[in-house]
């Protein structure tokens, strides 16, 4: 009966599963590595390399995550660690936009030349600008804060300003005569035009710039101390046993609450950014 | 000049100036600007040219007393260094493993997401999620995903061949380097092909069908063909990122505890940038590693320009709007 209804069924068949087949083996492949780490947060110590392998922790120790929190001094470092990713984020993309607006809606000799030095700035290798930055910044007195951050900031992401700079393009032009001619100023247009169209693209790029410091190994590590350091350095060697020992279980549990807060946030955003990137118009 | 600014003489020049329309422009251009252009003096180009200078010292990074020119010997050296010409033969061996796949990988998924499909939110979440996962996570996770006992890969090879106890950190260290690599590149050039597809107008994939072109032609002669500008975007991108990886290596080093800052990275996962690294702040040498890195610095523009260059055999930028 299901049959005289839909012929085509068999060719429909293969169809879905070449569509479906691969895309859930990409999937499976892709989730396989973080699946583990959640069950082996969930294990004993002494599950962990137990043979044959658990796969599923008979009893879940939920209390490797309160361990996970009490052991690393975890609020305290997340703490740091939010302080220092949305000061950053905040300045580079007030500044960005400013500068993106400024490269899109103003004409001045050289423009073009320094627009395509600030594409340029993109390929010099973070560390060699970084390495005299980091003379300067101990000559200065200003390793163990947040001040590098906050200079940085201040200084603008040459990706955050192509890609407002490219966002802004877009904008139609007439709105600026119309306020020019209401006698607003360049900030005032920026700030009452600009600025409050520009949702999906601010989010987008403060999201990325926060990632980019809640994530970074690097820096935190070389500029700042034991006390005041982010959650990322912390996460690199937060826990061992009195006697020294790795504890591994505890450990992916801290994982899992370092990374967990950015899961839930980016399955909540992710169709948001997607539309923040393909309007900002990176399309080669 | 004129009546009115006459009472004013001095103020004259510059206020007739701003009255200018061309000059007011370009001063506002310049002022809305100006915080990237500090940014740009004080973090980029003074930074750039001191490190240029350090690389002809034997600056320690400490004492500026015993400061000396030494000429070009950091440059000479860094060419009979044995160390760093080991580290750039894995580092391009590592490009050459990691950039053709990772672009691979992430079309593919991006043409498996361009198509009609339920539930494509979540499949994307899932290939987008390393992306964002921060870098020592991603450590931790490769780690014990790769560890001989507790980790599943072995575990998984185990239902293949009985006796599956490799230690890959240590027998296979850019064999892990390499996945870990691409598995975290992979959302980030997904999108940017997702972005691309969507910019191809549905009409020319539907003319060729009604043609009787097969999807995989299609594909072929009309998807790929236009899309060579986003595959070069992401090439190049790609090319630099992986002439610069320098915190997974330092990560994922065997140690005994924890990830291995401080430890070295094992012969197969010394990678340029890691000597670099190493040469400054842990030997203390400031000079060389400066002439280490304004070295990769030159590599990185002769290759963006080479590339730039044999982009207009094969980039097709037909239909730009």
């Amino acid at each position: 009966m299901t049959l005289a209804v839909r012929p085509r069924a068999p060719g429909r068949g293969v169809a879905l599963a070449l569509r479906y087949g691969p895309l859930l083996v990409a999937a499976t492949a892709f989730t396989l590595p973080l699946f583990w780490v959640v069950v082996t947060s969930l294990k004993k110590q002494s599950e962990y390399n137990a043979s044959p392998v658990v796969i599923v922790p008979p009893s879940p120790q939920w209390v490797n995550y309160e361990l996970a929190v009490e052991l690393a001094d975890f609020a305290r470092f997340a703490f740091n660690s939010i302080v220092l990713s949305s000061t950053y984020a905040v300045l580079v993309v007030l500044t960005s936009a400013l500068v993106g607006f400024g490269f899109a809606r103003h004409r001045a000799p050289g423009r073009d030349r320094l627009f395509a030095v600030v594409l340029a700035t993109l390929m010099v290798p973070s560390l060699v600008q970084f390495v005299p930055q980091f003379v300067l910044f101990a000559r200065l007195g200003l390793t163990n804060t947040y001040w590098p951050w906050v200079l940085w900031g201040l200084g603008g992401s040459p990706f955050a300003i192509f890609l407002f700079r490219q966002f802004f393009s877009s904008f139609p032009r007439e709105l600026d005569d119309a306020a020019e001619v209401d006698g607003a100023g360049p900030l005032r247009i920026f700030s009452r035009i600009y600025l409050p169209n520009s949702g999906p693209a601010i989010a987008a790029t403060a999201i990325f710039m926060f990632l980019w410091v809640w994530g970074d190994y690097l820096y935190p590590t070389l500029l700042l101390g034991v006390n005041n350091t982010t959650l990322a350095v912390r996460m690199a060697n937060a826990y061992v046993d009195p006697r020294g020992n790795p504890l591994q279980t505890v450990t992916m549990a801290g994982v899992v609450l370092y990374v967990l807060p950015l899961v839930a946030f980016f399955a909540f955003a992710q169709r948001f950014i997607v539309r923040g990137i393909v309007t900002t118009g990176i399309k080669g | 000049m004129t009546a009115a600014t006459g009472a004013l003489p001095r103020a004259a020049p510059l206020s007739a100036l701003w009255r200018r329309r061309g000059v007011r422009k370009a001063a506002t251009f310049y002022l809305l600007i100006s915080p990237w252009i500090l940014g740009f003096v004080f973090l980029s180009a003074i930074p750039l040219a001191l490190a240029f200078l350090m690389s002809f010292t034997n600056y320690d990074g400490l004492n500026l007393d015993y400061v000396r020119l030494v000429g070009l010997d950091n440059y000479t050296r860094a060419f009979t260094d044995a160390d760093a010409q080991h580290a750039l033969g894995r580092t391009l061996v590592l490009m050459v493993a990691v950039v053709p796949t990772g672009l691979v990988v992430q079309l593919a998924l991006a043409l498996m997401l361009n198509q009609p499909i339920r539930l494509s939110p979540l499949f994307r979440t899932i290939f987008y999620l390393p992306y964002v996962i921060p870098v020592v996570a991603g450590a931790w996770v490769w780690k014990l995903f790769t560890d001989p006992t507790g980790g599943l890969l072995n575990a998984l090879l185990g239902l293949i061949t009985p006796d599956a106890n490799i230690r890959w950190l240590v027998e296979y260290p850019t064999v892990v380097l390499a996945l870990f690599t691409i598995w975290a590149g992979a959302g980030g050039g997904m999108v940017v092909f997702l972005a691309g597809l969507q910019g191809i107008p549905a009409e020319y994939r539907e003319a060729a069908m009604i043609d009787g072109a097969s999807g995989a032609q299609v594909t072929r002669y009309i998807t790929l063909p236009l899309l060579t500008p986003v595959i070069f975007f992401n090439l190049v991108i790609g090319i630099i990122a992986a002439l610069q990886i320098l915190v997974q290596p330092m990560l994922l080093a065997p140690g005994i505890v924890g990830l291995g800052p401080g430890t070295v990275p094992p012969s197969d996962n010394y990678l340029y940038v890691v000597h670099g690294y190493i040469t400054i702040f842990v030997h203390q040498l400031f000079g060389y590693g400066s002439a280490l890195l304004w070295l990769l610095f030159l590599v990185v523009v002769a290759l963006t320009f080479v590339l730039f260059k044999t982009s207009r055999r094969w980039v097709f930028y037909g239909v730009e709007p």
